[in-house]
Parts: C-alpha cells; sequence; structure tokens
C-alpha cells in the first residue's frame, strides 16, 4: 500500500467529512478545562515516571531514607551536646528536618522536570510548543515528587515520634490552623521551584545538584533546624521575609502548641521589632500568606522573563552536557 | 585528498595490536580529553560560582548556628565546617561520576566510548579529574571562609600525614565513585533516585556533623566501608590535635593504611566491575537503549 | 520540435552493457576478510515477547570493499552493525573482522574501525565542533598537537570551516553530521561503519555526506566501507555489493546489477518515434525482440505526432537492430529510454511486499526494540510513491 493510500483509509476510518478543514473553536481552547487537563496529564506522567521502579522495596526506601537521615544527624548533633536534657530540641528539629526534606523535593520537583525533558528526553520544546501552557505542565510533572516528598516527611515525624521520643499529644493538635499552613506553604514551596526552574532555563546540565544547593542555602534563614535568634539581624531579617520560615513556624506550632519558636525568643528581631516574645498563630499564617504572595509574583515575573530569554535563545531545544 | 589519510599502517594487524606505550598514552590522553569539557563547560556557564560554592557555604553554615544555639564546645564548629568541604568532594564522585555513565547513556555518547578503544576507566578518571576544579574551589571557600568567619582554630601537629590522608581519602572516594559508576550503569533509571541514597544517609552514618564515634557499631562499620567516613575522621582527628575525641575510631596512621586499602580495593573492584557489566550490557544491548 | 536525430552507435552507446564488476575476490587464507559472520543470530528478551532481530547471518566481505546492507526498517541492519562494532554480543554465530572476534578480540577492534550513525545526537552541547572532535582524537591516542591538526584537516576536509568555532547545540543537522563524519575519520579506520547516515538530512547535505564518503574511499582505496540503508538509490550509487535484509535473514547478496537482472533478465525500452510504418507488428519480427507493444502518451505538445512503443529486448545489443530497422523504415527516434528495475523491485520480488507495506497479517513487523533513531519519514514513502508514479506511467 502506498502512503497516499495509507492516508485515504485512515481519513476513512476517522470518518470526518471536514478532515483536514480548519475549525475556529480549536483556537479559542476551552479554558480552565484544558489547564486542568493539562495539568493532570503532567502529573500522571510525573507520576509514572517517579513510580515507575522495578523494586517497590527500593522506591520506598529511596522515600524514606533521605529524610529520616537528615533528622538523624540533627537529633545525633542534638544528643551529643545536650546529652538528652532538652527534649523540646528533639521535636523542633524532628519537625523541622522533616518538613525540610518537603521543602527540598518541592523545589527539586520542577527543576528536574526542565532538566530531565530538556537533556535526558528531549521533550522540552515538543511540550513548549503544544497548547498546554508551559507552567501548568512543569508544576504537574512536580507534584509526583512533592507527594513523594509529603510522604516522606509524615514518616520522618512518625519515627520521630515512635522511635526518637518525641513528645506528641494527637488531641493537642489545631488541625485547622495546620491545614491552611500546610496549603499556604505548599504555595510558597512551589512558588520558589518556579523560581530555580526559570534559573534552570538557562544554566547547563550539570546543574542537577541546584536544587539542593538553594535548600541548603535556605536551611540557613528558615529556622528549621535552629531559632533565627541565633543568626546575625541581618540573616534573620532575611529569614523573617522568607515563606518557609513562617511555614515551619506555623505547622510546628499547630503540632506542637507552645513549643519552641524558631521566630520569637530572648534577643531576637522579631522581639525587637514587635515586643512579643513569639507570633500567635495567626500573625503567622498572615505573614506565611503575604510572604508566599510576594515570592508567588516574583516567581512567576522571573519564570515569564526567563521563559522568553530561552525562546530568544534557542535554549529550550539545546543539550549543554560536559 | 591527505586530511583523510593519518599514519598509515601497513595492514589492520599491525594497527589493531598496540604496544603498552601505546596503550598508557591512549589512557593517559583521554583522561585530560575527557576532563577538557567539563572544565571548559564551567568556564562558559558560571551559574556554578553562585549554586556550588556561596549556597554550599551558607549550607555549611546552617549546621554552625545549629551547633551555637546548642551552645557545643568550639571545636564541633570546625567539625562541622571539615564535614562541608568535604562535602564538596562527595558530591562531585555522586552527581558528577557515578551517575554519569548513565547521563552518558541518555545522551547517546555511551556507545560511542565503547566503540572507541580507550578504557572507559580512564573517562570516567577524566571527569573525576574535570569535576575536582569545582569541588576544590568549593572545598576552599568554605574552609577558608567558615574558618574565618565562624572564628575556627585549627592545630595540626602532623602536615605531611594530614595532606596523605587528604589525597588517600580523594583516591578512594573516586575508586568508590568508579564502583558506583559501573553500577549505575547496570540499574540504568534507577541510578537516578540511587544518587539521591548516597546524600543525607551517607551524610549521616559518615559523621560529616559529628564524630563518628559517636554512632558506635554503626559508625564503625562506616569507618570500614565508606571512604568520606574514615578520611573525615583520620583529618579530624589531624586537623584538631589537642581536642579530646571520643573513643572508638582508630588513630590517623591506622586510617591511612585502611584508605590505602580501600583506594587498591575499590579501584580494582571497579575495573572488574566495569568489565564485567560492559559484557552484560553488550549481551543485553543497554548501551544505546536510552531512558532503560 | 525539430526530429531528435541520434546516429545508431550514439543511440546504442549509453545502453550497452558495461562489464559487470564481479565482487572482489574473497580473501586468501593470508588475507583475513573484511567482515566475515556464520550463523549469527540475535534475540532481544524484551516484553510481552522476546524479538528476534537476526535469524542466521552468513557474510563475506573483502577488504577494499564498499559492501551495503539494504533493507526496511526493522530488518535488523542496525543489529548486525552493533555486533560488528562490538556494541552487542550476539545470541548466536561468530563474526571476526579482519580476522578478530567481535566477542573477545575488542579492543583490537576498536582500534582499526569507526562508526558513523544517522541522526546521532550524541556530542556535549557546550563544546564547540572543533573541540568536540578534538576530545575524541584524544580517545583514539592521537598526540595532542597532532589531534588539533587533524581535527581543523578534517574540519576543511568536510566544509566545516565556517562552524568549527559553533557549539555543538547550535550546529544544524546536517552540519551535525558532517562533524560526526570527522569524527568517524579521526583514527583513519580500516573499516568504516555507517548505519544509515543520510538519515534525516535534506537532499543536498545527504548529497554532501555521499561525496564525503567517495572521497574518502577513493583516498583510501584499502579500506572497507560498510553501509546501512533503506534508500535504495543510495545502495545503489555507492555500493560494490549489496545484501538485502529482511526480518533478521540476508535475502540476496549481489552487485546491483546481478540484483536487478534476477527481477528483469530482459532490456525493456520506451522509444518515441514520429512514424512508425506496419505498426509494432514489424518490429516483433526482429530476432531478438520478445514484444513490442504500443505504449501511452506521456503528455508533450497536443499537435506533436508521435508513436510510443514499449520493446522487450532479449539483450541491450539488439537495441542496434531495432534501430537499424527503424531507420530503413524512414522512423525517427525522438526519445529513447531504458527501464531498469530499482532495488525496490528486487525486494517486491524477493518478499512480495514492498519496503513500506505491511505483512500478509495486517502488521507493519518492527523487529528490532525501540531505536535512538527516528525515521525519516519522507524518504521511504517518498520513493515509493515515485516508483509507484513511474511504474504507473510506463506500462499504462
Amino acid at each position: 500500500m502506498t502512503a497516499r493510500g495509507a492516508a485515504a483509509e485512515l481519513a476513512d476510518e476517522l470518518g470526518s467529512p471536514e478532515w483536514g478543514g480548519f475549525e475556529p473553536g480549536r483556537v479559542r481552547g476551552n479554558g480552565f478545562a484544558d489547564t486542568w487537563r493539562s495539568f493532570v496529564t503532567a502529573a500522571r506522567l510525573g507520576w509514572a515516571m517517579e513510580a515507575n521502579w522495578t523494586d517497590p522495596v527500593l522506591f520506598f526506601i529511596y522515600s524514606v531514607a533521605k529524610p529520616v537521615s537528615s533528622a538523624l544527624i540533627l537529633v545525633v548533633m542534638l544528643d551529643i551536646i545536650t546529652g538528652g536534657n532538652r527534649p523540646e530540641y528533639k521535636g523542633f528539629v524532628v519537625v523541622g528536618t522533616a518538613l525540610w526534606s518537603f521543602v527540598v523535593a518541592g523545589i527539586a520537583g520542577l527543576a528536574w522536570s526542565v532538566l530531565d525533558d530538556r537533556e535526558r528526553y528531549r521533550m522540552l520544546k515538543y511540550v513548549y510548543v503544544s497548547p498546554s501552557d508551559f507552567l501548568v505542565v512543569l508544576l504537574g510533572r512536580g507534584v509526583a515528587r512533592v507527594l513523594v516528598g509529603g510522604a516522606g516527611a509524615l514518616i520522618t515525624i512518625a519515627v520521630g515520634i515512635v522511635f526518637l521520643g518525641v513528645t506528641f499529644d494527637p488531641l493537642a493538635v489545631d488541625w485547622p490552623s495546620l491545614a491552611v499552613a500546610l496549603l499556604a506553604g505548599l504555595g510558597a514551596i512551589v512558588a520558589v521551584a518556579i523560581l530555580l526552574a526559570a534559573i534552570i532555563l538557562q544554566t547547563r546540565q550539570d546543574s542537577w545538584s541546584y536544587p539542593e544547593a538553594l535548600a541548603g542555602a535556605l536551611f540557613l534563614v528558615s529556622g528549621a533546624v535552629f531559632p533565627l535568634t541565633v543568626l546575625p539581624g541581618p540573616l534573620q531579617a532575611v529569614g523573617l521575609l522568607t515563606p518557609m520560615t513562617w511555614w515551619i513556624e506555623g505547622v510546628r506550632d499547630a503540632l506542637f502548641p507552645g513549643g519552641l519558636s524558631a521566630v520569637g525568643g530572648e534577643g531576637s528581631l522579631w522581639l525587637a521589632l514587635t515586643g512579643s516574645a513569639r507570633p500567635d498563630q495567626l500573625t503567622t499564617l498572615v505573614a506565611l500568606l503575604a510572604t508566599g504572595t510576594l515570592v508567588t509574583l516574583a516567581a512567576t515575573a522571573v519564570f515569564r522573563a526567563s521563559e522568553g530569554r530561552a525562546k530568544d535563545r534557542g535554549l529550550l531545544d539545546q543539550t549543554t552536557g560536559s | 585528498m591527505a586530511a583523510f589519510v593519518y599514519r598509515p599502517t601497513a595492514s589492520p594487524q599491525e594497527a589493531a595490536n598496540w604496544s603498552p606505550r601505546q596503550v598508557l598514552e591512549t589512557d593517559l590522553r583521554t583522561i585530560g580529553g575527557r576532563a577538557y569539557p567539563r572544565v571548559t563547560g564551567m568556564m562558559r556557564e558560571k551559574s556554578w560560582l553562585f549554586f556550588e560554592i556561596l549556597l554550599p557555604f551558607l549550607a555549611t553554615s546552617a549546621f554552625v548556628f545549629v551547633y551555637r544555639a546548642l551552645e557545643a564546645p568550639p571545636e564541633y564548629i570546625g567539625f562541622v565546617v571539615l564535614g562541608g568541604a568535604m562535602t564538596a568532594f562527595w558530591l562531585n564522585v555522586i552527581w558528577m561520576m557515578a551517575s554519569q555513565l548513565y547521563w552518558e547513556k541518555s545522551q547517546g555518547n555511551l556507545e560511542l566510548y565503547f566503540a572507541a578503544p580507550m578504557s572507559i576507566t580512564m573517562v570516567l578518571f577524566g571527569m573525576a579529574l574535570g569535576g575536582i576544579v569545582m569541588s576544590s574551589t568549593r572545598a576552599v571557600v568554605v574552609l577558608i571562609v567558615a574558618t574565618t568567619v565562624f572564628g575556627v582554630t585549627f592545630s595540626v601537629e602532623q602536615w605531611g600525614l594530614l595532606i596523605a590522608v587528604f589525597v588517600l581519602t580523594l583516591a578512594a572516594l573516586y575508586g568508590f565513585g568508579m564502583v558506583l559508576a559501573s553500577l549505575f550503569l547496570m540499574w540504568g533509571r534507577e541510578a537516578f533516585h540511587m544518587t539521591q541514597l548516597f546524600t543525607e544517609p551517607v551524610y549521616f552514618v559518615s559523621g560529616l556533623n559529628f564524630p563518628v564515634a559517636r554512632l558506635g557499631f554503626v559508625g564503625a562499620l562506616a569507618i570500614g566501608t565508606i571512604p568520606l567516613a574514615v578520611g573525615l575522621d583520620a583529618m579530624r582527628q589531624l586537623a584538631f590535635a589537642g581536642v579530646e575525641f571520643p573513643v572508638g575510631t582508630p588513630p590517623p596512621e591506622v586510617e591511612v593504611l585502611i584508605l590505602v586499602a580501600m583506594t587498591v580495593v575499590f579501584l580494582a573492584i571497579a575495573r572488574w566491575t566495569l568489565a564485567v557489566l560492559e559484557r552484560m550490557a553488550r549481551r543485553e544491548g543497554r548501551l544505546s537503549v536510552r531512558w532503560q | 520540435m525539430p526530429a531528435f536525430h541520434v546516429s545508431v552507435p550514439d543511440a546504442i552507446l549509453p545502453f550497452l552493457p558495461t562489464p559487470t564488476i564481479p565482487g572482489p575476490a574473497m580473501s586468501t587464507s593470508a588475507e583475513p576478510p573484511a567482515i566475515e559472520a556464520r550463523g549469527l543470530e540475535r534475540v532481544y528478551n524484551v516484553k510481552p515477547a522476546p524479538v528476534t532481530a537476526l535469524a542466521g547471518i552468513d557474510l563475506d566481505v573483502a577488504p577494499g570493499e564498499f559492501f551495503g546492507i539494504l533493507g526496511p526498517n526493522g530488518a535488523g541492519k542496525t543489529t548486525l552493525i552493533k555486533i560488528l562494532t562490538t556494541l552487542l554480543l550476539p545470541t548466536a554465530g561468530t563474526a571476526r573482522i579482519f580476522g578478530f572476534d567481535v566477542a573477545h578480540d575488542v579492543k583490537k577492534i576498536r582500534r582499526i574501525m569507526n562508526m558513523v550513525a544517522g541522526g546521532e545526537q550524541s556530542g556535549y552541547g557546550i563544546l564547540t565542533a572543533r573541540e568536540q572532535l578534538w576530545m575524541f582524537s584524544q580517545f583514539y591516542g592521537l598526540p595532542r598537537k597532532d589531534g588539533w591538526r587533524r581535527v581543523d584537516e578534517l574540519i576543511e576536509a568536510v566544509g566545516l570551516t565556517e562552524q568549527a568555532l559553533q557549539r555543538v547545540s547550535t550546529l544544524s543537522t546536517g552540519q551535525r553530521q558532517k562533524m560526526n563524519f570527522a569524527r568517524g575519520l579521526l583514527n583513519d579506520p580500516w573499516i568504516f561503519f555507517l548505519d544509515e547516515p543520510t538519515l534525516g538530512l535534506d537532499v543536498a547535505a545527504a548529497r554532501s555526506v555521499r561525496e564525503l564518503i567517495v572521497a574518502w574511499k577513493a583516498a583510501v582505496p584499502g579500506r572497507t566501507v560498510t553501509l546501512t540503508t533503506h534508500y535504495m538509490a543510495e545502495a545503489d550509487e555507492l555500493c560494490d555489493r549489496i545484501a538485502i535484509v529482511d526480518h533478521g535473514r540476508i535475502l540476496a547478496i549481489g552487485t546491483p546489477a546481478e540484483l536487478k537482472h534476477r527481477v528483469q533478465r530482459e532490456s525493456i525500452f520506451r522509444i518515441e518515434l514520429d512514424r512508425l510504418h506496419g505498426g509494432t507488428a514489424t518490429l516483433d519480427r526482429i530476432p531478438g525482440v520478445v514484444s513490442a507493444a504500443p505504449a501511452a502518451a506521456e503528455g508533450g505538445p497536443v499537435d506533436r505526432q508521435t508513436v510510443a512503443v514499449n520493446l522487450v529486448l532479449e539483450t541491450d545489443a539488439i537495441l542496434g537492430s531495432v534501430v537499424a530497422a527503424l531507420s530503413a523504415r524512414g522512423s525517427n527516434i525522438l526519445a529513447l529510454r531504458k527501464s531498469e528495475p530499482s532495488l525496490e523491485d528486487v525486494f517486491v520480488e524477493l518478499v512480495g511486499r514492498g519496503f513500506d507495506d505491511t505483512d500478509d497479517d495486517g502488521q507493519n513487523d518492527d523487529r528490532s526494540p525501540p531505536a535512538r533513531r527516528d525515521d525519516d519519514a519522507d524518504g521511504p514513502a517518498a520513493a515509493g510513491d515515485r516508483a509507484d508514479a513511474e511504474t504507473e506511467a510506463e506500462y499504462a
């Protein structure tokens, strides 16, 4: 059968007498429905790639070992110095490191999707020229890693409670505040991820380690494993402007009401600025939303600028290995 | 056309039989050749100065502040700084060496490497050498800046031994990296995820931020198997000679011998595993199938 | 339009049988073949069922030969090349390159061979073309300065001088393939494997690559080239001998002329005349003429009085008699064209379907695992269309 014959047969099978004709409706699209479909499709793809393991046990180990090890590092450091005499710190560092592993997973998700699709699968250009919004597709692709990070964080907290002596009272948890903090924080993490993805659009293949590097730097100013009072004033200010700081503070305060505060305390910048020893739950959530919104706006603007520069310089379909 | 002819030989048999000198020269040239794109890439795209130097310094600083928050003795700050400096080399081994053959396969370069006459071990050496430029810069920045900013005081009594430990640690690390490179080639797409297992879990068992002796049996196991653990412990003992260390790890002289043994063993295993795995990859047709 | 006056000798000269170039003599025991394969098999263990890419290949290629492996997608061409270039082990059988075993003498073979594949996207995008080539020169053991010099010579030879300092990621497909070709020549290989080297290239770039191959072969006549392709014209143009493969087996081996002769032993001509007294029956009576039948007009000016005849002759030499007879009857030859079978006709004869057609079971079998390179969708389909159009016009 010739190519023309095959094409004619295919046209018959498709059954549309207008096949090949221009339909204006296709140009308009279906608004949010298209966006949602793009997101869900990209999320399914991301999950298929993330979870397509030959050994589920290994997948589980990978998902859990990293965050649990992070927590163990801090717990051992704590035990060495305090000899186990500061139990309130244990919950502080376990929750902090558990949540931080979630941050790392969230930031890495989008960034690695850009690198994966551009360098390994060489699909980035095809995704870009499709009608789906590029950013929406990237967000969808990153969802799987965020979910894996979330599962790791939960398991780490559970390990801390069961094996590391972290005191936890489920009846004391402020569940509504916890839910709001988690959602708002997720948005902020995704915003930082978008920011990094924008940068990685411009860098070369060897930037696989950049998400960890950025997360490591934010680790310094987010009060994840030590109170901000330990930092010099300018760094405390950076910490107060970082949404992760408020996210961790909000989640920690919801899970362990009345526990150690990373933001407030004696000698803290917060105390100097507001006169209060520590922020209350409402203040924390408002600060989280405000800083998260700022970062989201900045990240979106940076991403669009980076996208434009990438298009201008032909970076979307280049490979940059060395 | 003259360009098409290069050192004509009388027969393919003559061209195929290289002298040991030719083999050695090719191996050395391969190291330089493969290091070239890595170094050139760093010069042409400089985002690593921010992401691989400045940000990691901040990450190391975070652990310094943890100890400050806990009012730890000052030598613990020094432990963290030294650990932060060595992290640079470990990450180079993991990201730019162990998983590199896997990336090369994805890019289609792997089969070109295997179709060429040089040893793949030398290609890995070249990658490592090229990456050392970045890692060394990072380690030096962390060491010098953190030492200055946080007021770390070193007291070294045996400089020669310290330098020997450092060099042997690198040799053992990169030998270990070569073993991982061959395993990652076998494990395929799982390799990307395996690199995650080799960060925090290894940091923990290697005592990156605390003396590994604190981990008891786990620490002892790490001393015997992970170059980062034994090298870091030896360097700490030598760099902070006046400090009392937790009992449980061998003295630096013994740890040097452990590092020598590790280097020899890892390099031998790497040679063997690379050969075995190349044969396996050729048998299963994996050298050119991407995304596997 | 003036009549096309052609003297008898001029008319038949182009169509006189040319001496068949015999295949190079098989090597004596003192000189091993460039390629020697016996019972080569390769099975891929993939899901849902194992795929047999090679089902028993026996092959001898002499040193200095330009050997082609022609077949549709999934025939096993790339698998065969990968075995011969030591990238893949056979499941059964043996193969040797200049006497060296592909399974055991791997290093030796790699020192004397090189390979270039079509659609290659390998390389480090951050390097320039010149640097990329120099890096590979080091892998082949060239001294550092020698490497730069040789790279510059090859860059000039392949016509990449203007792009030498451009990053690899910015090269066009054709430029990248020229760079790949230069890489393939760095070590002056004794045997050069080309796996669909013009895949995905435009007409000019493909022609350029073919010219490079021919120029290299002419410069180093003792070297062997093994080319896999599914472009018939390319194989026809370049190769001394061709093996036609399908479903992992060699269906036929021979020179292009020998292969075509399997399909069409007679010589077929289309001849256009201004007049033909007595009709085609007068030609039938000429000894050596198998048949002479009126042919359909192929267009041209409406007022042109032409008589077109399809002639089937026992051999090309009979053409002289026909032309003499026509001249004697006062006919003037306006056009004369020989119709030759294509290699696809040979393939159809051997297999019963074209390169693009499906099997009887409705499957267009792809026997190899997912390949790195995408097919050039235009090439085989367009070629098939053209062949069909020509066939229809000739025999209408």
